[in-house]
């Protein structure tokens, strides 16, 4: 009974942590993205693969999305002809490169500053070093889905798609609601062609934009809160439930440690915004380099993101994404465990 | 049909609620002085402005609903868990917080996280050390920080001590000694870790049971504990107190 009672503190604790911090990023990356124009921004974005992949990845900061916002926004980003490298280090870093995730990650680890700055500057490099990669390749459309190439051709061939019916690209799982009309109409295959469209919203009334902007907060607030409570949960349940002779021989490894915090990362899908609390009921237990682990990879790589990369690009492509990154992010946890105390 | 079609107008209420429910849920914690228990001082009036926040996108979203004539389920993209299961989950949470009372950690949880292996060890480090102040005036945790700055037992002995905390049996202390215990938070009720320091008694430590709240007034003495020298606490006074309506240290 004592038990089940500390349990329960426990798991609203997490809650009560995270919602305020869950709020604060669905409604300012809502309002950025509804009155901030992303079409004036890419045609700043150098072409240099390194250089692209770096902007791409320090974006975030005007983008405050997690990893469930970022794939839309990345895969709009390709469509309005974004350099490759820009998208891929804007889908990689943009989810904990941002103001919201910093300050979210600064308030958990007050006391280990240095998990802060590490998960800036490890999620920095890996998204650059992706984003430099893919950003290399000649051409890019061998790994993205037929239905976003078919697009991009249509877009090389005419310049001036006709302005039919828009339908939306931002759909819930996205921070934003930034398109125009008929919200959350479009299905993954049919694709809109709005990219040569003036700016949609900043056509858009001030009233209406307002209205999507609660709108797209509730679906959201909905969607991702309903993923904290299940991550919230299976935290307890592991801080609670299982013998902590099992969790302290499993988070003392150096090499185990990170194992299970990367696969817990995956398995989780836990929103960026909140997962440093998450970590947080780890900190006396696991190596430090395991906690960054699971900062570092699970906003890049998880369940629920796999699910969405996928609708921009092919099987192959994201399962390169996924041993890249997550070879990048083990290594370099391995590097800090063993030489940083 | 009828089910079928009112069950889709239901759904979108069901936001509503579950937001209305956490907006009262911060209410409710803040009110009743339970966020004491769940989050670390300085972050509670954010768990506070979110419970307006929450009442607000509620009514905001009421009104939006009342005005559709027509519900659109346009949830046809994938999501990681059904939308509908989603905000029951949200709503369920919200209304359990509202019934139970969250209950601060007790002994047990403190033996769980290792108040053992936290003898010489605390995670923070000193934010605020002074070293200048009285020995008598020293919390739990300044004590500890005090200890791991400067380890030798010897050089307490004898000093004043006056603590609040609660009491711990644990299995590697002799029947004559407790450990008077309190949880520290950095953050959240999910980093909280014990911390204690041995109390001499000179009966057996069952007139004082586990989780019970005490007041220590006493001096510092030096023991060789499992073989470990080490600081603790000889009372001259044990007095026994209500459980504070706060009970972390900082």
């Amino acid at each position: 009974m004592n038990q089940l009672s500390s349990a329960f503190t426990l798991f609203l604790s997490l809650l009560v942590e995270a919602i305020p911090f869950l709020l604060l990023g669905v409604l300012l990356s809502g309002m950025l993205l509804l009155f901030v124009s992303e079409r004036k921004l890419i045609a700043l974005m150098p072409k240099h693969p390194f250089l692209g992949a770096l902007m791409g990845s320090l974006i975030g900061f005007l983008f405050p999305v997690c990893e469930c916002g970022n794939v839309p926004v990345a895969r709009r980003l390709l469509m309005q002809g974004a350099p490759a490298s820009v998208a891929m280090g804007f889908l990689l870093a943009a989810p904990t490169i941002n103001p919201v995730v910093i300050w979210a990650t600064w308030t958990a680890f007050r006391d280990q500053p240095e998990i802060v700055v590490l998960r800036v500057v490890l999620s920095l490099s890996i998204a650059t070093i992706i984003g430099s990669i893919f950003g290399m390749q000649k051409d890019i459309r061998p790994f993205l889905q037929p239905s976003l190439t078919r697009y991009m051709f249509s877009d090389l061939d005419s310049p001036e798609p006709a302005a039919q019916s828009p339908s939306n690209l931002l759909q819930t799982g996205t921070f934003f609601l930034g398109q125009p009309g008929k919200s959350l109409q479009s299905s993954v295959a049919t694709l809109p062609a709005f990219a040569n469209i003036p700016d949609p919203i900043e056509s858009k009334p001030l009233v209406d934009r307002l209205q999507m902007l609660l709108e797209n907060s509730v679906k959201e607030l909905r969607e991702l809160g309903g993923i904290l409570i299940i991550g919230s949960a299976i935290a307890t349940v592991i801080q609670v439930g299982i013998p902590r002779e099992i969790i302290i021989n499993l988070g003392q490894g150096q090499i185990s440690s990170i194992l299970a915090m990367m696969l817990l990362a995956a398995i989780v899908s836990i929103c960026s915004t909140v997962d440093s609390f998450f970590a947080l009921s780890f900190a006396s237990t696991f190596t430090s380099g395991s906690l960054l682990a699971f900062l570092v990879f699970g906003p890049m790589i998880d369940l629920k993101s796999i699910g969405l990369i996928l609708t921009i690009f092919k099987k192959r492509a994201v399962f390169y994404l996924f041993l890249i990154s997550a070879q990048l992010t083990f290594l370099a946890c391995l590097f800090i465990n063993l030489n940083v105390r | 049909m009828t089910t079928i079609r009112s069950m889709s107008q239901l759904k979108p209420w069901l936001d509503v609620m579950a937001m209305g429910a956490w907006g009262l849920l911060m209410f409710k914690l803040w009110f009743t002085g339970q966020l004491y228990l769940l989050i670390h001082p300085n972050y509670m009036w954010m768990a506070f402005a979110s419970g307006f926040v929450l009442i607000a996108l509620s009514i905001l979203e009421g009104w939006r609903i009342s005005r559709q004539r027509r519900y659109v389920d346009a949830e046809q993209h994938f999501t990681l868990i059904m939308p509908s299961l989603s905000s029951s989950l949200l709503l369920f949470v919200a209304i359990a917080g509202l019934l139970i009372t969250p209950r601060p950690f007790a002994s047990d949880t403190a033996l769980h996280r290792g108040v053992m292996d936290s003898l010489s060890m605390t995670r923070n480090k000193p934010e605020s050390f002074r070293s200048n102040s009285k020995p008598e005036e020293r919390s739990l945790i300044e004590w500890k920080r005090t200890l791991d700055v400067y380890p030798e037992p010897d050089a307490y002995t004898g000093q004043k001590v006056k603590l609040q905390g609660f009491v711990v049996h644990t299995s590697n202390l002799p029947d004559n000694f407790f450990m008077i215990s309190r949880f520290v938070i950095t953050c959240c009720a999910a980093d909280v870790y014990p911390v204690g320091l041995p109390v001499k008694l000179t009966q057996s430590r069952s007139a004082y049971p586990p989780d019970k709240w005490l007041e220590i007034e006493g001096k510092v003495i030096t023991e060789t504990i499992d073989g470990n020298r080490q600081l603790a606490i000889q009372p001259d006074k044990l007095t026994p107190i209500p459980e504070p309506k706060n009970p972390y240290d900082y």
